[in-house]
């Protein structure tokens, strides 16, 4: 059982909160990865529990063991958590071949109760008892030779990393972590230095390794797609302040705010401001789009009134918080992009009236009799699918088409909003009110 | 009130716990032992030099007017203000030729050795930063002829001990007829009489002190123009920008930090150099202090305590440039080559002109050095007249018994002299002790400060380790023979290994840090991962790695300790070490006895270059400079 648990953690350097008040529950056997931009503290928060970076405050424990409390003034090092990291620049040590490189942590375990299977597969049970024993050159060699089929790299066991490519670095990388046999395995943006080809194919053999070797996956990145494909779960962190902690579908489909809604999917998410009021049927009448009416139809019933005095309670139980220092990098409100060809800036406050309804481009269907009328922007065909912006007066949305159709820019066309994953955002706080249906008369 | 114990308890437990967290890190332990020995043998001298300038000195007593109430009690022991009175405000009679002149005291010992000594430093900033800056430009930027036979002599001057120059100074334009002693080659060659100031005073001690720190400013400015991405300047050439307008807005600087770190370095060492002053006999604050007379004791103090706070004055203008002088990244890695620019004809010209300078400051002190020792009488170069018969001699080498006439005061020839022999011993023993422990403390202090970055108190230590780097040297070796003095270590090999350890710390942890910096703490945290042990990380992969600069680390102190002499000369008596009874040698006329073991010193200390530079890559060149 390797489950993770941080509570309350809150890493800062002076007044800028690195990661802010993190409470997160990393199952056993998950693959969980922490997707944000570059800055957010995802890579922080990853070396805090792997015991790299000391936090500031809070608590963590792996596999029921407190490793860190700010109160109690634990914080057992990084070596004695026994978890596994793999580097973003593979941090392979030049001096040694590659077979040094998987052997030199194996050479330095010593503990009582160590076997390892005809496989090449280390069976550590300390009860056992026994006088603490190193492993035989043998029993290294076995070992290595599985970590080196799995990764496929047994043709370099004599190199050099400096005489590796850069996707073979990466693969000595995760057998020199696989070796010692980790219950927890943390990857910080371990593809990010690859090619995109071999990321695909590196990306699938990731997913592979978290099925054979069982272990709780932690992986960082901030590639959206990665993140989607890997993960069985995905924190998604900005500035610090945890924004959405769900499967990869749900973080897809109910996005808790405009940000999490803009920072998934590829092409992003289509934002249209919209402003109306909640009707006695529960559905929304919008006008959006400049002059086009509208009725949004949540799929669950949600009552306006209620739902602000929820979201106020808990915005205000988030500035409550005591902090020993003022926040130097304040959390804004995110800006989401309203696409438009020529930008208007718009300055007004907004009310409880204002709304962002979010549309992903696959539910934005071109069609002969859509209410929409419009004109091709741009249209980039990739084959299997095309990326089609649509002009519709000033404001652009952007569609998916499945197959290789090919428009002429400036054509004519007409475009209806279909299925049920449209999105209503409050205005005033950028967070999700409902999902449901948009329909534009 | 048992709340109140449990509550205590918990917190001492909390606290107790975190000390521990703190200090199983190793470079928490380090830093914190490293930080308390440094600050003892780093300030606690220095303190003991500003005491001294208050305490009663055996040789002033008889002057200290009771009644005027200048003691006074304090910590224990009688102090006095009569140190800084009678140098600030009496006067004193001296003769100047057959006048007698009434001086301010502070005139003649504070204030005319204060200007010399702070002319010939800016003089010498100027010389080296204007010919190392040339020639650092025309090696790398340009296609300039027998550049790696030029870039190596060029930093001869600096590798041979600092009275190399000097010497030969003296041995090439004295002449009877103006200073007195044998005719130099100059004369004895061209007839030519060079004139006082050319010979003596401010004037050579500047070219001198120049041409010897020359190779810094080689050094520091040339790193950047050899790592300069050349887009810098191709971008400047696309935009259309004439080419001496590249130069002086791009460029220039772009050295800019270079040649403050420069100035700072040459300055500080210019400041506290003894024997180039000595030798070509201009009063400076290092010779002042030597020369004044026991009587003066508290006086000398006051003097050092001035050089000090030069060495504090640049440290201050060295650390509010450093954090601007990472502004400028000059190495982005993208373009590899840098575009040369192309002479012409001057190519010619001025690579002769370089192979003639440094053939004079490299090749030439070694062949008069070796020749002096053949010669009967010191500078007497009579055998290019008439002929070696008679006129050489070999038995400064060879004399192997007890003969007071011959002109040799009853020593041994030099291959004989178990005085020398013995000093070359002392010499090595110093050196290496000082290198293994300057050497491993620097390496340290590298490693665990750049593993701490953000730490005020790592900062504390590396400034600790860093500030005799900016002292002047005799600055230093009064704090050390204050403080030897008062422990009762004077004249003890501990005394000048404990000197030459803190003053040497700063070149390996220099170059520790720098290599140390580039490593990426990833290399270290995989290892940590697998629960490597602290030594074991250390042994086979932070030191495998940067074994090239841990090296240079321990070189630069052992080369520099070797030829060593404005720290060492008041801290032991003059038989102890090479350098010292060189001095002695000097001191007793002996020219071809200092000469020999001048020319053993140069040789060994560039076969131990080439050697180790051949064997590991590791050179003095790649570390930073020193002074001696």
């Amino acid at each position: 059982m390797a489950r993770i648990e941080l509570t309350h953690v809150t890493k800062r350097w002076g007044g800028f909160y690195a990661v802010d008040d993190l409470d997160l529950l990393i199952e056993d056997n998950a693959f969980v990865t922490l997707l944000g931009p570059s800055g957010c503290g995802k890579t922080t928060t990853l070396r805090m529990i792997a015991g790299l970076e000391t936090p500031t405050t809070g608590k963590i424990t792996i596999d029921g063991v407190t490793v860190f409390d700010s109160d109690a003034g634990i914080n057992v090092p990084a070596n004695k958590r026994r978890v596994g990291f793999l580097f973003q620049n593979y941090a392979l040590w030049p001096n040694m071949t590659v077979f040094q490189n998987i052997a030199f942590g194996l050479s330095n375990i010593k503990e009582p109760g160590l076997s390892v299977t005809p496989e090449g597969e280390i069976v550590r049970n300390p009860d056992a008892g026994g006088t603490p024993r190193k492993l035989t050159k043998e029993e290294i060699k076995s070992i290595v030779a599985r970590v080196s089929a799995i990764v496929k790299i047994q043709p370099f066991m004599d190199r050099y990393p400096g005489e590796l490519s850069g996707g073979q670095q990466q693969r000595v990388a995760i057998a020199r972590t696989l070796a010692p046999g980790p219950k927890v395995l943390f990857m910080d943006e371990p593809l990010s230095n690859l090619d995109a080809k071999l990321r695909l194919e590196m990306r699938s053999e990731l997913q592979r390794l978290h099925l054979s070797t069982g272990s709780t996956f932690v992986y960082v990145t901030h590639d959206q797609m990665e993140a989607m494909t890997l993960a069985t779960k995905i924190c998604l962190i900005s500035n610090g302040v945890l924004q959405q902690y769900d499967a990869p579908l749900t973080v897809y489909n109910r996005p808790s705010n405009t940000f999490v809604a803009d920072f998934v999917g590829n092409p992003a998410i289509n934002f249209m401001n919209a402003r109306g009021s909640q009707q006695a049927d529960g559905s929304f009448s919008l006008r959006l789009l400049e002059n086009y009416d509208a009725v949004f139809t949540p799929a669950e019933p949600v009552q306006t009134e209620s739902w602000y005095a929820q979201a106020e309670k808990e915005i205000a139980e988030f500035d409550a918080k005591v902090r020993p220092a003022e926040k130097t990098n304040k959390d804004v409100p995110f800006n989401y992009p309203i696409a438009m060809v020529n930008d208007v800036p718009d300055s007004r406050e907004p009310d409880r009236e204002d709304w962002v309804v979010g549309v992903r481009p696959e539910f934005v269907h071109i069609c002969e009799d859509g209410p929409i009328e419009g004109e091709v922007f741009s249209a980039m065909p990739t084959g299997m699918e095309t990326t089609v912006r649509i002009r519709v007066g000033n404001f652009l949305l952007t569609s998916v088409v499945f197959g290789g159709i090919t428009y002429r820019i400036g054509e004519k066309i007409r475009i209806r909003f279909t299925g049920s994953g449209a999105t209503l955002f409050s205005r005033v706080n950028g967070r999700l009110v409902a999902t449901g249906t948009v329909e534009v008369k | 009130m048992t709340t109140v114990a449990v509550n205590r308890s918990g917190g001492f437990r909390r606290f107790w716990n975190k000390v521990w967290t703190y200090l199983s890190k190793p470079q928490n332990a380090i830093l914190l032992i490293l930080g308390i020995i440094l600050t003892v043998t780093t300030i606690y001298p220095l303190l003991t030099i500003a005491r001294d300038t208050v305490v009663v000195h055996p040789g002033s007593i008889d002057n200290l007017p009771d009644a005027q109430g200048s003691k006074f009690e304090a910590f224990g022991t009688t102090l006095t203000t009569y140190n800084w009175s009678n140098l600030f405000t009496e006067s004193i009679t001296t003769r100047v030729g057959r006048q007698r002149v009434t001086q301010s005291v502070a005139s003649v010992y504070l204030w005319s050795p204060l200007l010399n000594s702070v002319l010939v430093s800016i003089f010498a900033c100027f010389g080296a930063i204007l010919y190392g800056g040339v020639f650092a430009y025309l090696v790398t930027r340009t296609n300039l002829k027998f550049k790696k036979y030029l870039s190596s002599i060029f930093i001869f001057p600096y590798i041979m001990p600092q009275w190399t120059l000097a010497v030969m100074w003296q041995n090439l334009f004295n002449s009877n007829a103006v200073t007195g002693g044998s005719d130099g080659l100059f004369v004895t060659l061209f007839n030519a009489y060079m004139p006082k100031w050319w010979c003596e005073g401010i004037f050579p001690v500047s070219v001198v002190l120049a041409i010897h720190y020359a190779p810094f400013a080689y050094i520091l400015i040339g790193g950047i123009f050899r790592n300069m991405d050349a887009n810098l300047e191709e971008a400047a050439t696309i935009l259309n920008t004439p080419r001496w307008k590249t130069f002086l807005r791009v460029t220039l600087p772009l050295v800019k930090p270079a040649i403050l770190s420069t100035v700072l370095l040459v300055f500080s060492s210019a400041m506290g150099s003894y024997p180039i002053p000595h030798y070509l006999k201009l009063n400076t604050l290092s010779t002042q202090y030597v020369g004044m007379s026991s009587d003066r004791a508290g006086e000398a103090s006051i003097l050092a305590v001035i050089m000090m706070l030069f060495g504090f004055l640049i440290l201050i203008v060295n650390q509010r440039t450093t954090s601007g002088r990472k502004n400028f990244t000059t190495v982005t890695g993208k373009s590899g080559q840098s575009s040369t620019v192309n002479l012409g004809a001057a190519k010619y010209v001025l690579s002769i002109l370089f192979v003639l300078l440094t053939l004079f400051t490299g090749i030439l002190p070694i062949i008069l050095f070796a020749v002096e020792t053949f010669l009967p009488n010191p500078g007497d170069f009579s055998f290019i007249k008439y002929g070696i018969n008679g006129h050489m001699t070999t038995k400064w080498w060879i004399t192997s018994e007890n003969v007071t006439e011959n002109g040799m005061y009853g020593q041994k020839g030099i291959l004989y002299n178990a005085d020398i022999w013995k000093a070359f011993g002392g010499t090595f023993l110093v050196a290496i002790c000082c290198a293994l422990l300057a050497g491993t403390i620097g390496t340290l202090i590298g490693y665990c400060v750049s593993k701490n970055r953000r730490s005020k108190w790592a900062a504390y230590v590396n400034n600790m380790a860093f500030l005799p780097y900016l002292m002047p040297s005799l600055a230093v070796g009064v704090a050390f023979f204050i403080f030897g003095s008062g422990v009762g270590i004077y004249n003890t090999f501990l005394l000048l290994i404990l000197a030459g350890t803190v003053k040497y710390i700063p070149f390996a942890s220099r170059s520790a840090l720098n290599s140390m910096m580039q490593l990426s703490g990833e290399i270290e945290e995989a290892a940590i991962i697998q629960d490597i042990p602290w030594w074991k990380r250390m042994s086979r992969i932070i030191i495998p790695i940067q074994k090239t600069s841990i090296i240079s680390g321990f070189l630069l102190p052992f080369m520099t300790c070797l030829r060593e002499l404005t720290l060492f000369m008041l801290l032991c008596g003059q038989g102890m070490i090479i350098t010292t009874m060189l001095g002695y040698f000097d001191e007793m006329g002996l020219y071809a006895f200092s000469s020999g073991i001048n020319l053993i010193l140069i040789v060994l200390i560039l076969l131990f270059n080439t050697l180790v530079n051949k064997l590991t890559g590791a050179s003095i060149d790649s570390g930073i400079g020193s002074d001696s």
